[in-house]
């Protein structure tokens, strides 16, 4: 690939690609994400439809919140139960709603880790009215409890 | 506060990044293809397991190998260690910052909060380089960025003891000592380097490795709708195509640049010029995988994911796999 077919003007998303320069060498050279740059919108498109979609199945009581959350950041049972410490029985049993109030908190602070959630976000979905805002929670010092501010949103 | 005095460079890739960074500091001027190329890591896998949510491709052989061979093959002493209290792990990197030595990490790049958020994935095979420390925070080089980014205490200790597959253990390394270059048997490492892809691609007996793993990806890839909950869902499962090859730290076409460009400085460096030869060639094969890279993500945008496009995929690729059996063989007989 020529230096010039691999420019893209995109500061946000830099990246190194390897391309012949005009002296005829090949090496790295910095440019901008060709697909963040064109196709970041139809992402979160597809994103947003499919976090509606799971949140519906969660709030019409279809599915755990831990499934919810496996959905979200797409990872296998498998890796999960590998993650927690648990069988892989034990993780599908936990997507199923009828089970989800027998975990134990012990357990529900390591999904929250792998998650990256509060405990919090296990009980409840926080909505704004605005666009654009999200409702952050702060660590404390207390395992247990966060702290819940309404902030702008940074993709 | 603490810091180290070192040159942050982007890199495409994290390992190799890290090492040729790490390297570099210790003395051993050494660019990021020569590392990837020296240590055979040019590899195809199609994996179709219940480790991932989704079939996956890989375009490199396994986290950590690449550390591996570079160590045997440049000769160098690599100062190694895991941990399984994260309380000794943060004491380790802190002491080593403050004897000034920069070291190398393996996290879930997961917990790295400077990735933007529709980056995050859990993937534990992820290296970066510790430089510093001011107040909670860790200063970090992490080749994908084209600065020092801070890491808090916190997410420096979720991402190196995450578990999983490729669980990182707090591990941790840098270069004790290196080789001068001139006391380094270029021709005979490079050599290693490159019979080892020339194995990892055409000889292993596996269907889903090397080239026959290319044909696999081929021929499943035209079956990935009946694995999709709709036209969304395959969309996205086609655009990661386009990641895994771009974007996901290969320098481009899955690494077909970045060996472009191994070949090319190997043939200067060792005086052949039948390298110089087929680097050009691998320069040209990276341009027709960047056309699939490229086909992807305009047919995922526009949702023209049909059985025609897909055979149109499949041939794509299908034709690099013959392509590169016969190109890998080629040099095969070139290093033999």
């Amino acid at each position: 690939m020529k230096e010039t077919d691999a420019k893209v003007d995109y500061n946000s998303h830099q990246l190194l690609l390897y391309v012949e320069k005009n002296n005829g060498d090949y090496g790295p050279f910095q440019t901008g994400s060709y697909l963040t740059k064109n196709y970041v919108d139809d992402f979160w498109d597809k994103q947003n439809k499919f976090v509606l979609d799971a949140r519906k199945k969660l709030v019409d009581g279809q599915i755990s919140p831990i499934r919810y959350f496996m959905l979200l950041i797409d990872i296998s049972e498998a890796e999960l139960a590998t993650r927690i410490g648990i069988s892989v029985k034990e993780v599908r049993k936990h997507q199923d709603l009828a089970h989800f109030d027998r975990i134990s908190v012990a357990l529900l602070r390591k999904y929250a880790a792998i998650f990256d959630v509060p405990l919090a976000d296990f009980f409840q979905i926080p909505v704004v009215s605005d666009n654009g805002l999200l409702c952050k929670h702060e660590k404390t010092m207390n395992p247990f409890f966060t702290m819940a501010s309404i902030v702008e949103e940074k993709k | 506060m603490s810091s180290v005095e070192f040159t942050h460079k982007m890199s495409a890739h994290c390992e190799s990044g890290t090492l040729a960074a790490l390297l570099n500091h210790k003395g051993l001027p050494i660019t990021e293809q020569m590392i990837f190329g020296i240590s055979g890591a040019f590899f195809f896998a199609y994996l179709d397991t219940k480790q991932f949510t989704f079939p996956q491709f890989v375009v490199r052989s396994q986290p950590g190998d690449m550390r591996v061979h570079i160590e045997k093959r440049l000769g160098m002493k690599l100062v190694k260690e895991k941990f399984t209290d994260p309380v000794n792990a943060l004491a380790n990197t802190d002491d080593l910052l403050n004897r000034g030595i920069p070291h190398a990490v393996q996290v879930d790049m997961f917990y790295m909060e400077y990735i933007p958020k529709y980056m995050k994935a859990h993937f534990n095979g992820h290296f970066i380089t510790v430089v510093g420390k001011e107040g909670n925070n860790y200063l970090v080089s992490d080749g994908y960025y084209p600065s020092i980014v801070t890491l808090s205490s916190e997410a420096m200790e979720m991402g190196r003891f995450a578990k999983g597959s490729l669980a990182p253990k707090g591990f941790t390394f840098y270069p004790e000592s290196v080789k001068s270059a001139s006391d380094i048997d270029w021709k005979k490492q490079i050599y290693a380097g490159i019979k080892q892809v020339v194995f990892n691609m055409t000889k292993i007996p596996i269907p889903f490795l090397g080239v026959k793993g290319i044909r696999k990806f081929a021929n499943e890839v035209t079956k990935w709708h009946l694995k999709t909950r709709d036209i969304d869902h395959l969309s996205h499962e086609i655009t990661t195509i386009h990641i895994i090859l771009e974007e996901r730290g290969t320098g481009g076409a899955g690494f077909r640049f970045m060996y472009a460009s191994f070949l090319q400085e190997a043939s200067k460096l060792i005086n052949n010029p039948a390298l110089s030869d087929m680097s050009k060639k691998m320069m040209e094969n990276g341009d027709n995988w960047r056309e699939i890279s490229l086909f992807v993500a305009r047919i995922s945008k526009n949702r023209e994911l049909d059985a025609g496009k897909m055979n149109e995929l499949k041939n794509m690729i299908l034709a690099r796999a013959d392509w590169e059996e016969t190109f890998f063989k080629e040099l095969g007989k070139i290093v033999k």
